[in-house]
């Protein structure tokens, strides 16, 4: 009940945002398949880069858009409106308020994601998409999602939340599979890099599109990240003496 | 049926509804507030006074469980408050100093909003949305952001917001803060209506006036301590009802009595600017607060 009321106060700021949020998911991910993949025609594998790189594009999409829905959000109504108060005094259990936000934001990830997709869909790549790349990409905006929440829990000012864009996300968005391979990096860093949530979603909603098998080890860390990032977002929301 | 419940509510008037145990809040070396000892009964009137950074609005925040107490415990209705408690919870309602609400959303939302966090039905915040808007004189501007609103509108607005719910304890900081008297008038009605209605009411003000036109009892605070607590009549009674200003190039000096004749004696007999009035809450606070302050 407390997940719908969550899911509900979304809708309405997404069906009152609806232009704006629908821009800014797709302009950087335009121009990055504009610039890399049509500009730089390039060939990765044999295979015309773009094929590499629209299933990273939609990977990133979706972590941009349910990082940046559940973190501006969160921090405003925390630090600039207090309207976390509201929900703190209020009956509905804070776990449900968490998981609201947490799918409510991989939503709106999935959303950017989803308009990723279409907008690529005359360019004939023979990519092809299913449940389960749809399932990776709800998971991916999950995690991120939780690491928002964590974040704006953490966020000490407004400013700290385009901080925290900065820090996390942008390295994320071209060092995490997306551009190009994790293969291509040293020997060390690789492994660091593979592991983190954006790599492991890249690369399971490529080999799909690629017509492979995503298996199931790109599941247990996304499962990882969202359990810890969880356990401490509700850490902080029970517990925080100071939220 | 009515005269059981109003035997009911006789029962249940004179019922701690609010206990603060040694309720203690330091950030970092500073206690905001200390070893805080306080209990509210059901259906009272409730004031925190204080000076600015007495401690008030941390006590409210905690009340609220917005923030947690660094030691000791909030028992709301016999049971222990924290996060978790959804049954206390349910009960509360707070009214805070700062606009807290979501600032794009119409009036309309942010009264389907409360309903929603509360879990009422969705016939029942339209009816009561309808009819708390309608009372307020804010049912014109129903599709208004919150952000077009003037502060007076706003602070209108959380209070519908706030009795949408039909809380049994009304938490309010500093709730007429920015008001024109005017507005402050019709608030002070209001909340008298509703506290009829055997709502408990913790209220935190600047407005002495307030404070003694409305609450039955009230509690000064200074550095998160517990300086007095009593009716505001019996307040001015300690302090003794009768005052006399004596202006001097220092300032203005008052001395208290317990006797209207001693005042008067007082005032014949002195060399200064002097007048005679009666004592009000603004003077125990004033002699309180000054006190503490040295």
């Amino acid at each position: 009940m407390g997940i719908l009321t969550v899911l509900w106060e979304k809708w309405v700021e997404f069906r009152r945002d609806f232009y704006k949020i629908t821009i800014a998911a797709i302009i950087s991910p335009v121009m990055y398949l504009i610039i890399f993949g049509l500009g730089i025609q390039t060939t990765s594998h044999g295979e015309p880069y773009l094929h590499f790189l629209i299933p990273g594009v939609v990977a990133m999409a979706t972590m941009t858009g349910s990082f940046g829905a559940v973190a501006q959000s969160m921090s405003v109504q925390r630090l600039y409106e207090k309207a976390l108060d509201q929900i703190m005094v209020s009956p509905t259990p804070l776990w449900q308020f968490i998981l609201g936000q947490v799918i409510g934001g991989s939503l709106r990830g999935m959303y950017s994601g989803i308009l990723i997709l279409l907008l690529t869909f005359p360019i004939k790549t023979g990519l092809c998409y299913n449940g389960i790349s749809f399932l990776v990409m709800f998971l991916n905006g999950m995690v991120f999602s939780t690491i928002a929440l964590v974040l704006s829990f953490l966020a000490k000012s407004y400013s700290d939340a385009p901080r925290y864009t900065s820090y996390i996300i942008m390295p994320m968005s071209f060092l995490c599979n997306t551009f190009f391979s994790t293969e291509q990096m040293p020997v060390g860093f690789r492994q660091v890099i593979s592991y983190l949530p954006l790599s492991q979603s890249c690369d399971m909603i490529r080999k799909i599109a690629n017509g492979e098998s995503s298996g199931s080890f790109g599941f247990i860390i996304l499962s990882v990240y969202l359990i810890v990032f969880g356990l401490i977002a509700m850490l902080f929301i029970y517990k925080k003496k100071n939220l | 049926m009515m005269q059981g419940i109003f035997h009911l509510l006789l029962l249940r008037k004179g019922r701690i509804m609010i206990e603060l145990k040694n309720l203690t809040k330091q950030f970092g070396d500073f206690k905001a507030v200390d070893c805080l000892n306080l209990t509210v009964e059901t259906g009272e009137f409730f004031g925190l006074l204080g000076p600015n950074g007495a401690g008030k609005t941390t006590i409210i925040s905690m009340i609220s469980t917005v923030l947690l107490p660094s030691s000791g415990e909030v028992y709301i209705d016999g049971h222990k408050l924290d996060r978790k408690a959804s049954e206390q919870k349910r009960k509360l309602c707070v009214i805070t100093q700062e606009y807290s609400m979501r600032q794009d959303m119409t009036m309309d939302e942010v009264m389907q909003y409360q309903g929603k966090l509360y879990f009422l039905p969705r016939k029942v915040i339209r009816e009561k949305s309808d009819e708390l808007l309608e009372f307020a004189g804010l049912k014109e501007y129903r599709k208004r952001t919150v952000r077009h609103l003037s502060g007076g509108m706003k602070r209108k607005l959380m209070i519908c917001r706030a009795l949408l719910v039909e809380p049994e304890i009304l938490l309010l900081d500093e709730p007429t803060a920015g008001m024109d008297a005017l507005s402050r008038r019709q608030m002070w009605n209001l909340l008298r209506q509703v506290n009829n209605r055997n709502m408990t009411i913790v209220l935190t003000t600047h407005y002495m006036e307030e404070a003694q036109v409305l609450c039955d009892r009230v509690a000064l605070i200074n550095r998160g301590r517990l300086q007095k607590l009593n009716s505001p009549s019996e307040l001015i009674n300690e302090q003794g009802p009768f005052a006399v200003d004596e202006s001097s190039e220092d300032g203005i000096s008052t001395h208290y009595f317990h006797n209207k004749e001693e005042a008067i004696r007082y005032l014949e007999y002195s060399d200064k600017q002097a007048s005679f009035r009666a004592t009000n809450l603004e003077d125990v606070f004033v002699e309180c607060a000054g006190r503490e302050l040295g």
